[in-house]
């Protein structure tokens, strides 16, 4: 018993051992900036219109069917909402609110349509809900201006060691589902992706060659599978960190993945001392506020005060309600992964238990959907148009997802059979080629899906 | 260990290089397909030849429609019916291509909107001949281009010598008629002058495979065009949609000139053409379907594709050239039955499994999926 109990006293002394608070400020500025730069690049490009407003059909997450997209009006306030808190967030002002509202509204957005899934989105979501938990703000922040006895220099350790955690779950996992047959030894999906991309400036001819995408597919795997440990350890961080642009430049180029190369590089600062912050931190501030007409006196401020720990941080209730939640959170990050093995078949065909477990970009999948609408009384049946109802990209991702299908097939039943369909029947031919191997039936195109329940049903004889 | 690594790191570089390098370019999976060269062979041998064609007959109905509307005779008449169907053909070859100069902009829709939007609306094009005044850069894309000019010179129920009739005692029917085949030429040439020009150049240099790049560009128009085809020259009035309860032959491309099969197996004949790469007088060149020689389960794609293709080439040879379609839509729908099926097979070979092959990004943002 007195084993247990001093190994948890020394655990715990670890885990609340003060730690600088610059990597935190860091870490704020960045997905802040990110977010901030990602919503106003959204709303740019009309991206608001053409994702959440046009389509008549919105595919949901299991669980999350109530959350609906508002109307324009409603959807373009979201946004301009979510930009400003970002902004906030970034600036430290009234940090809490902006970061709590950041992480409300963000999560919103994504949850309005399954089709825009992507673990990126899902990372920054985990991110923006974790800096929630931490006092990013007081350091060199507005808050810190306005409050200066807010000021700290010093934070628990656990404040940053949750996100060095969370990007380690992150990148290990997509590391480790990169051991599979088609990845290692016949590098696919590289071997479609890197040709198809050599009109690319400087490394184009690169991706071209017979073996790059072997080399490619080894090297992604060991980079995602060890690059946390290399991040730890300071004798090998700085050529890691190098790898991480590196890795990060090259998906950027490849993949339309958008701002997500930027906020990892950004985010997995979050590895470096909080010295290497602070310097940064310090040559920013005296580059811009020593500057500025306002004086030393304001700029100031900003400086960091040796402070301990407030009393009052770390009120009991809310010490260990976070600690609590932060315990669900991450046995649900490391749990959650491993479901597919509760599913029959296999998570690349069937992608049960294949989101939010961080396989990322690991198939090269597509799908040709065709649906087929029976009136039940008549026998007469006809072929629906799918781009009818769904943008080209929902139509593109429903294709090939069996439980967006089914969700379609639902909508489908239900939207004919108020125009006047009796008793629908609706049965789909779904044919899907996966890592360019011929494309082959999804599942029985008999199969009135109406009567399907569940995802599993599909693939059950 | 960690050393021992970064030691031997270059020298793995070194030799992959060496791999590489060494390796001789032949071998079924070596990706080295020149997407540059398809794409100029996509402009100059089909696009551009295509557009020629377009500008040329449009020019020729054009005049036709003048020489009618100057001096009106049955002989005229005809010969302006003639003009209309070469025209009508030669645009099934140029329909899949609506993007660029042939792209929206603006208010202007993509030119298959433009000019070929059907079934024309005899409400909107009477409507307009009895006010005497239209406006053929508005909404009414359904007033005006091919299927509008079809409607005022080959009115279903009447004979030649009552359109003629018509055509006589109503000047605006012949005004109206000259404002769209001018139009007509009008944006077939201003398509046809940008593929003369710099576009040519520009679509041949955006040779990536991204949203937006011409590869993307022009597969997503040429699954655009066959789907048009299965889903709104056939299907639909073929009473094919759920909720149709019965045929709606009206819907049909050309129902008055009883032209709609003839332009089918054309529009047909084209859509194999750009898997082949193969422009409508026959000449030869790098399309999709060389392309996919070259990458992985290419081969086995080329062979189930054709072999669709051929079953569809069967069930259109089994479609009789008369009656016309829409009789056979009523009367004997088996043939066309059986047609429909096999372009319905063939969808996913062009819709899904070509684009995956090519990994060619078919929209903006990115799926994990992909």
């Amino acid at each position: 018993m007195t084993a247990i109990s001093t190994h948890i006293e020394r655990w715990e002394r670890w885990w609340t051992a003060p730690a600088g608070i610059a990597p935190l400020v860091t870490l704020r500025v960045v997905i802040g900036a990110m977010l901030a730069f990602s919503t106003a690049r959204f709303m740019a490009l009309g991206w608001v219109d053409d994702h959440y407003i046009r389509p008549v059909f919105h595919f949901a997450y299991a669980g999350f069917e109530w959350v609906r997209p508002l109307p324009a009006a409603g959807l373009y306030a979201v946004h301009i909402l979510l930009l400003l808190s970002s902004l906030a967030v970034l600036l430290g002002y009234r940090y809490r609110l902006a970061a709590v509202l950041q992480f409300l509204l963000f999560t919103y957005t994504e949850l309005l349509d399954l089709t825009y899934y992507l673990n990126h989105y899902y990372f920054v979501s985990i991110a923006s809900a974790l800096l929630i938990v931490v006092p990013a703000h007081r350091a060199f922040s507005l808050d810190v201006w306005r409050r200066p006895e807010w000021a700290l220099e010093q934070v628990p350790r656990w404040t940053i060691v949750i996100f060095q955690l969370q990007l380690g779950i992150v990148y290990f996992y997509a590391g480790i589902w990169k051991i599979n047959y088609d990845w290692l030894i016949n590098a696919l999906p590289l071997r479609i992706w890197l040709p198809a991309n050599d009109q690319l400036p400087l490394i184009g001819p690169f991706l071209a060659m017979k073996y790059t995408p072997w080399l490619f597919s080894w090297a992604g795997m060991l980079y995602d599978a060890t690059i946390a440990g290399w991040l730890l350890w300071a004798r090998t961080r700085p050529v890691a960190y190098l790898t991480v642009i590196l890795f990060h430049t090259i998906t950027g180029l490849l993949f339309q993945i958008g701002v997500f190369p930027l906020v990892m590089m950004g985010a997995t600062l979050v590895f470096f001392s909080e010295k290497w912050h602070a310097r940064w931190q310090d040559w920013f501030r005296r580059r811009v506020f020593t500057n500025t007409r306002q004086g030393s006196a304001r700029s100031e401020i900003f400086l960091l005060k040796k402070t301990n720990l407030p009393r009052r941080w770390g009120e009991k209730f809310v010490r260990r309600f976070v600690l609590i939640a932060l315990f669900f959170h991450f046995s649900f990050q490391i749990l959650f992964p491993w479901r597919f093995l509760l599913y029959p078949g296999d998570v690349f065909w069937t992608e049960q238990g294949y989101r939010f477990a961080w396989r990322v970009m690991l198939m090269e999948k597509a799908g040709t959907a065709t649906f087929y609408v029976k009136d039940g009384r008549t026998g007469r049946e006809g072929t629906v148009v799918n781009r009818e109802f769904l943008n080209a990209h929902q139509e593109k991702q429903m294709a090939m997802q069996p439980d967006m299908i089914l969700q379609f097939a639902r909508f489908l039943e239900k939207h004919y059979a108020n125009q006047g369909v009796h008793e629908p029947v609706v049965r789909a031919e779904v044919y899907v080629t996966l890592n360019a191997r011929p494309s082959r039936l999804l599942f029985d195109p008999a199969l009135d899906l109406t009567q399907v329940r569940s995802t599993r049903e599909l693939f059950e004889p | 260990m960690i050393k021992s690594i970064f030691r031997t790191a270059p020298l793995l570089a070194a030799l992959l290089l060496l791999f590489n390098a060494c390796d001789p370019a032949g071998g079924t999976d070596t990706p080295n397909f020149d997407r540059k060269a398809m794409l100029q062979d996509y402009a100059t041998n089909l696009i551009r030849p295509a557009y020629g064609d377009l500008r040329a007959k449009a020019e020729a109905l054009h005049e036709a429609a003048q020489t009618f509307q100057s001096a009106p005779s049955l002989s005229a008449l005809q010969a302006l019916q003639n003009a209309w169907q070469t025209t009508a053909i030669v645009w099934q070859y140029a329909n899949a291509y609506n993007f660029g100069p042939a792209g929206e902009e603006g208010l202007r829709k993509s030119l298959a909107e433009e000019i070929g939007t059907f079934p024309a609306s005899s409400a909107k094009i009477d409507a307009a001949i009895a006010a005497g005044a239209w406006n053929l850069n508005d909404f009414n894309r359904d007033a005006r281009g091919l299927p509008a000019i079809e409607y005022l010179i080959f009115p279903a129920a009447a004979d030649d010598a009552a359109i003629l009739a018509a055509f006589g005692t109503t000047p605006a029917r012949g005004q109206y008629l000259t404002a769209l085949t001018q139009d007509l030429r009008a944006r077939a040439a201003a398509v046809h002058d940008a593929w003369l020009g710099n576009y040519a150049a520009n679509f041949v240099e955006n040779a990536g495979t991204d949203a937006g790049s011409s590869t993307s560009q022009l597969y997503n128009e040429f699954v655009r065009s066959f789907e048009a085809l299965k889903n709104f020259k056939l299907g639909l009035p073929m009473g094919k949609r759920p909720g149709q309860t019965m045929p709606a032959p009206q819907l049909a491309e050309a129902p008055y000139s009883s032209a709609s099969l003839l332009l089918l197996r054309n529009h047909y004949d084209a859509i194999e053409g750009i898997w082949r790469g193969k422009n409508a007088a026959g000449a030869e060149g790098l399309g999709f379907r060389a392309y996919l020689e070259k990458v992985e389960g290419g081969s086995a794609l080329i062979q189930s594709t054709e072999a669709q293709m051929a079953a569809v080439r069967a069930a259109f040879t089994a479609v009789p050239d008369s009656p016309a379609l829409s009789e056979q839509i009523t009367q004997s729908p088996a043939a066309l039955d059986t047609l429909y099926t096999e372009l319905q097979k063939l969808t996913r070979y062009l819709k899904s499994d070509l684009s995956s092959l090519l990994g060619i990004a078919i929209t903006y943002s990115s799926g994990d999926g992909d």
